[in-house]
């Protein structure tokens, strides 16, 4: 149990009278895509928001490296290397894209690396390159979500978690998304994945939990899931439109 | 014909005061959700410690920029680590706005006590030179108070642009929560905004100071029309600010030319209520579209 980059032990958040999450337990090991699956309000969203400080939890506890978080402000656990890409991308859409990308390496831990973030950013994502004195709200979708993840990896963490960066893509731009987060695995990167598309995050993950209603249901290896019946059908759907055909 | 460009130019001289004042106002507001309703009385005792430093001290108001500016900027920190962390952090703008009014009405009373209710004015020799430009007449001070004003607005929007706590400002004024996110700390931009807020609100002091007379009650009247201009330029866009206050100056000294001083104020208004109800993101604005 060495090697766990991030350990959530028996988190519990609630939302006034409503408990979102009961007892989530969770571990990203180091180098690993790990994806968070389960249907609209199963709580994955607040998983992350609860990790990256801006939700408080009533129980349980968040190890990262070892060290626990529960207690740190938003700004903290970016500096220790957690960055959160939340749902909507929640670009600044009046600054520039450049602009963006000096908001992303804010820290002061990731500001002396400014230039060689850029150049490796703008290696991933040319098209960001070309647009850089665009505002960010001018950009189509995808190009918006490639930004949201550029900006994220400015902040060099360790760890990048991703809140449904596929949402609202064509589908040709989802296997681009994909795609991309799997090169950044390669390079070392360690995902925290949040999907509606089951599928796909399924296929990239190392490991994966099933979430409903607020609790873990399943947890496994990713290829073992999307083989797993169960998940097919309430999830997938896979079967069903074979059927229909 | 002559009398209406001297009216104009007069209400433009005027309006880049409240220009300042607005701007200051569209940085707090746009970092904070606080109307801070007490930058007018700031203003006044601002050109009351010019006032003071000029009368007691034999400091030239001009020279007074600089420790006026330094008091300025402090003043802002202290204010907002002071009184008005909580409420920002909670995004609370009816307590917020309730501090404001109190410090409003704690900076007239001091004024008020400090001063006298009698209305003061720096007198210099150099205040009664009149420059006389394409055929239009001002006074110097008035002429330098522009120059001032155009300088300080220029010097913030560079600030707002080019340096990265400036930039840093700006994400946090469109979301705070996802700067958050980035590692910026809300109040340490937030005090940066307010500093500023004030700082602005220091040099629109001496511009004022420099040019009119003035009494502690004047600071509600100009924080009004501040709020008018934000109004008119639209929220968080600082050269918007600027010229919502030129042309709130131009129309308060027209009006007061064509139709009396009394219905100046009620013209503003009606505008005031106009633009809400037709343009409320501003003359300029465009809505802001979320990313």
């Amino acid at each position: 149990m060495a090697n766990q980059l991030l350990e959530v032990k028996g988190l519990a958040v609630s939302y006034g009278d409503v408990h979102a999450l009961w007892d989530v337990s969770l571990q990203v090991e180091e180098e690993a895509i790990v994806a968070l699956v389960g249907a609209n309000g199963a709580g994955k969203t607040t998983i992350l928001k609860t990790i990256s400080g801006l939700v408080r939890a009533r129980k349980g506890e968040i190890l990262f490296e070892g060290k626990p978080l529960n207690h740190l402000r938003p700004q903290e656990i970016v500096d220790m290397g957690i960055t959160h890409v939340p749902e909507g991308r929640r670009l600044f859409a009046s600054l520039t894209v450049l602009e963006n990308l000096k908001i992303g390496a804010y820290i002061p831990r990731a500001r002396p690396f400014f230039a060689e973030s850029l150049e490796r950013v703008y290696s991933l994502f040319p098209v960001l390159q070309n647009r850089k004195n665009q505002r960010a709200g001018t950009l189509s979708g995808g190009e918006q979500q490639m930004l949201a993840i550029a900006r994220a990896i400015m902040a060099r963490p360790k760890l990048i978690m991703l809140d449904e960066p596929s949402l609202g893509l064509s589908p040709i731009l989802v296997k681009t998304i994909f795609q991309l987060i799997a090169t950044l695995n390669e390079q070392k990167a360690r995902i925290l994945l949040v999907e509606q598309n089951v599928n796909q995050a399924l296929k990239i993950a190392h490991h994966a939990y099933v979430l409903k209603t607020g609790k873990v249901v399943m947890s496994g290896r990713g290829e073992d899931l999307l083989a797993n019946e169960e998940i097919r059908k309430a999830y997938i759907g896979g079967m069903a439109v074979k059927r229909k055909k | 014909m002559e009398i209406v460009i001297q009216a104009l130019v007069n209400g433009i001289l005027f309006g880049t005061m409240y220009g300042t004042a607005a701007i200051g106002l569209s940085l707090i507001f746009g970092t904070m959700r606080i109307v801070f309703i007490a930058q007018g009385s700031i203003i006044i005792f601002f050109s009351y410690l010019c006032f003071w430093l000029f009368t007691l001290l034999g400091i030239d108001p001009y020279l007074s920029i600089i420790p006026i500016v330094l008091v300025a900027l402090l003043l802002g920190v202290a204010f907002y680590y002071g009184l008005f962390k909580e409420s920002a952090a909670l995004q609370d703008r009816i307590s917020s706005l309730l501090i404001a009014v109190g410090v409003m009405f704690v900076a007239e009373n001091f004024m008020t006590v400090a001063w006298t209710p009698n209305p003061r004015a720096v007198v210099t020799t150099y205040g009664f030179y009149t420059v006389r430009l394409f055929g239009i007449h001002t006074t110097l001070t008035r002429l330098i108070a522009l120059g001032i004003a155009i300088l300080a607005t220029t010097g913030v929007f560079l600030f707002l642009r080019k340096t990265l706590i400036g930039t840093a400002v700006r994400a946090c004024s469109e979301d705070s929560e996802a700067s958050s996110l980035m590692g910026i700390s809300p109040h340490r931009v937030n005090a940066v905004a307010f500093a500023i807020g004030t700082g602005l609100a220091g040099i629109a002091g001496i511009n004022f100071a420099t040019t009119y007379s003035f009494d502690p009650n004047y600071g509600f009247d100009i924080a009004i029309k501040a709020l008018i201009a934000l109004t008119l330029g639209g929220i968080g866009n600082v050269g918007g600010a600027l010229l919502g206050g030129i042309i709130i100056g131009v129309i308060e000294s027209m009006a007061s030319y064509y139709v009396g001083m009394g219905w100046a104020q009620g013209i503003l208004f009606v505008i005031f209520i106009l633009t809400l109800t037709l343009r409320p993101y501003g003359l300029f604005g465009k809505i802001s579209q979320k990313a």
